[in-house]
């Protein structure tokens, strides 16, 4: 038994390696010089110029900062956009409710693809293309996390909401002090999705950012790619940098990562 | 009555950038595909009506017709193998002990990053001649593969980025069969115990039926997911490489994402939202077909 046991840890171990291996080789190569960047081999010595060089040099610290900017304000805009809208449809009675929240949730079934052409036009109306405002309000309602928290907030008991409204609190408060609190780990999940969406929301950031100072960090890394073709080690040190924000906030918070996407794929 | 009015305040951020950003340009979209731009700077004047033409063009098109099948075939590979490795794993990971979540949770962590990024991680070890899998595996490798690297040839690139996605998602389908193996009551599993079914057979008969919902699940998003397919080929391939194929020179990994990237990317618009629409009907359709067929 116990041997079946220890071979079947091994087996599962290699296999995780191979998993994993893409990335510590990533983080190997960004650390060695060009000249043995392909070798097969641990760096000779380890050296950060390639991080230096792609953060000073090709101005990945730039991108990093728009890309921060947007996903930060993009996930919190639309995560208290989703939980205001989920706290009406949870708790409170309006005109053409189910209907609304019907016509939100169906249009989860559509591929993203599909929306770009007419949002891009649009942000060329209002004039946000290579702006801030052009990357982040176009996805500002989030269906998925308003459908998560609304899951989330029938569950709350409305006694609790009741008894601040018979002590005379507005309704604002009552949001704010009360459901925003009562939801918090929904709320958690929601904005880690939401950031993580932005941090990656490649194609869009590709066709709004037609400058070079407004690069977020996946299209610095494309056009660094095209232009510098040989340069593996340097675009090994872009491709850490823009991963490693992802994989801290996985570690840090992988219970929200991983409740929030599998609630959502095992209720559809 | 009045407060039901005042309530709906709450769903009015929300429901104002839906309506614009998401509602409307998706029927926008669609009234699109019956134009074509003639003035960029004015987008909503500078439009000809050419009736179904955009989507005769692309019907039409031997490089749509091929992209469709490269997506099928990106497709075929790819859900069998997602399946296969993430039940696999649920089976082995299922025990909800400490081990087993720290593994589980470790399969999942690439789910969470972005496949441009992992796409472009992935260009270093394919890299032909001095790359890493090309140097290790150098004895089996015919010289063609390992002068172009696996993204260069045309018979190993499309299941060279399979593998680097397949790697990337089994994590997810881990989990999701997990919970649902785990959700299997223990009556079941003792009443095949007895009638003595165990091993491959009782995997067979009673395990994979019992989460069909979980395969279901991951072969409709599966198939969603390989007709919008993007990032990871513009990373890895580029469309590449070249092919000679009905006559014609075209990208042997130039799925239907691409197609459609291209359009949006050369401006014509039109023709470019005729092709999302045929993709989302050939989505939707193929999705409820399986839907449909697997519903015994």
């Amino acid at each position: 038994m116990k041997r079946t046991v220890f071979w079947k840890y091994f087996f599962i171990s290699l296999f995780l390696i191979i998993c994993l291996f893409p990335f510590f080789w990533m983080l190997i190569t960004s650390l060695k010089p060009e000249g043995e960047a392909l070798l097969i081999s641990l760096p000779t010595r380890i050296t950060l110029d390639n991080y230096k060089n792609v953060l000073l040099q090709y101005n990945f610290y730039r991108y990093f900062l728009n890309s921060l900017i947007v996903a930060t304000i993009s996930a919190m805009v639309s995560t208290l956009f989703a939980s205001l809208a989920a706290y009406a449809f949870a708790k409170k009675e309006f005109p053409l409710k189910n209907f609304l929240f019907w016509f939100f949730i169906s249009s989860m079934m559509v591929p993203g693809l599909l929306y770009v052409i007419p949002q891009f036009l649009i942000v060329y109306q209002f004039r946000w293309i290579n702006r801030y405002e052009g990357m982040i309000v176009p996805h500002l309602a989030n269906v998925f996390g308003m459908f998560l928290i609304t899951q989330f907030l029938k569950d709350v008991p409305d006694s609790l909401l009741e008894s601040a409204r018979i002590d005379g609190a507005p309704e604002y408060q009552i949001f704010l002090k009360i459901v925003m609190p009562l939801t918090l780990p929904v709320i958690a999940t929601v904005f880690l999705l939401n950031f993580q969406f932005h941090w990656a929301n490649f194609l869009w950031q590709l066709l709004v950012a037609q400058t070079e100072s407004m690069y977020t960090v996946p299209v610095g890394l494309a056009m660094f790619k095209s232009a510098h073709e040989e340069a593996y080690a340097l675009k090994m040190a872009a491709s850490t940098v823009s991963l490693m924000p992802i994989v801290i906030l996985f570690f840090l918070a992988q219970r929200y990562f991983i409740e929030g996407i599998t609630q959502g794929a095992l209720k559809e | 009555m009045n407060q039901r009015w005042k309530n709906s305040v709450f769903v009015i951020p929300f429901s104002v950038i839906f309506f614009v950003f998401l509602l409307f340009p998706f029927f926008y979209a669609f009234y699109l595909s019956f134009f074509k731009i003639t003035d960029l700077s004015n987008i909503f004047g500078g439009l000809k009506f050419v009736g179904f033409r955009n989507y005769e063009f692309v019907l039409r098109d031997k490089e749509f017709l091929y992209s469709v099948w490269l997506s099928f075939k990106y497709a075929l590979l790819m859900i069998p193998l997602n399946i296969g490795l993430s039940i696999f794993l649920a089976m082995l990971l299922r025990a909800n002990i400490k081990v087993n979540k720290l593994y589980r949770t470790l399969f999942f962590m690439p789910f969470v990053l972005d496949a441009f990024v992992v796409g472009v991680v992935w260009t270093i070890l394919y890299a032909g001649k001095y790359g890493f899998l090309v140097q290790l595996l150098k004895p089996l490798l015919s010289t063609k593969v390992y002068n172009t690297g696996f993204l260069g040839n045309p018979s190993t690139a499309m299941p060279a980025v399979v593998f680097a996605i397949a790697l990337k998602n089994v994590g997810f389908g881990t989990i999701l069969y997990t919970a649902s193996l785990n959700n299997i009551s223990q009556d079941i599993e003792d009443a095949a115990k007895i009638d003595g079914a165990a091993g491959l057979k009782k995997f067979v008969k009673i395990t994979f039926p019992l989460v069909r919902n979980t395969t279901t699940f991951l072969v409709i998003t599966g198939i969603i997911g390989a007709f919008s397919a993007f990032s990871e080929f513009f990373a890895m391939t580029g469309g590449g490489p070249i092919v000679q194929r009905w006559g014609e020179p075209l990208g042997a990994t130039k799925v239907s994402g691409y197609y459609l990237f291209n359009h949006i990317s050369n401006l014509r618009l039109g023709v470019a939202s005729a092709t999302s629409f045929i993709l989302l009907i050939l989505t939707l359709g193929i999705s409820i077909l399986y839907s449909r067929a697997t519903k015994e």
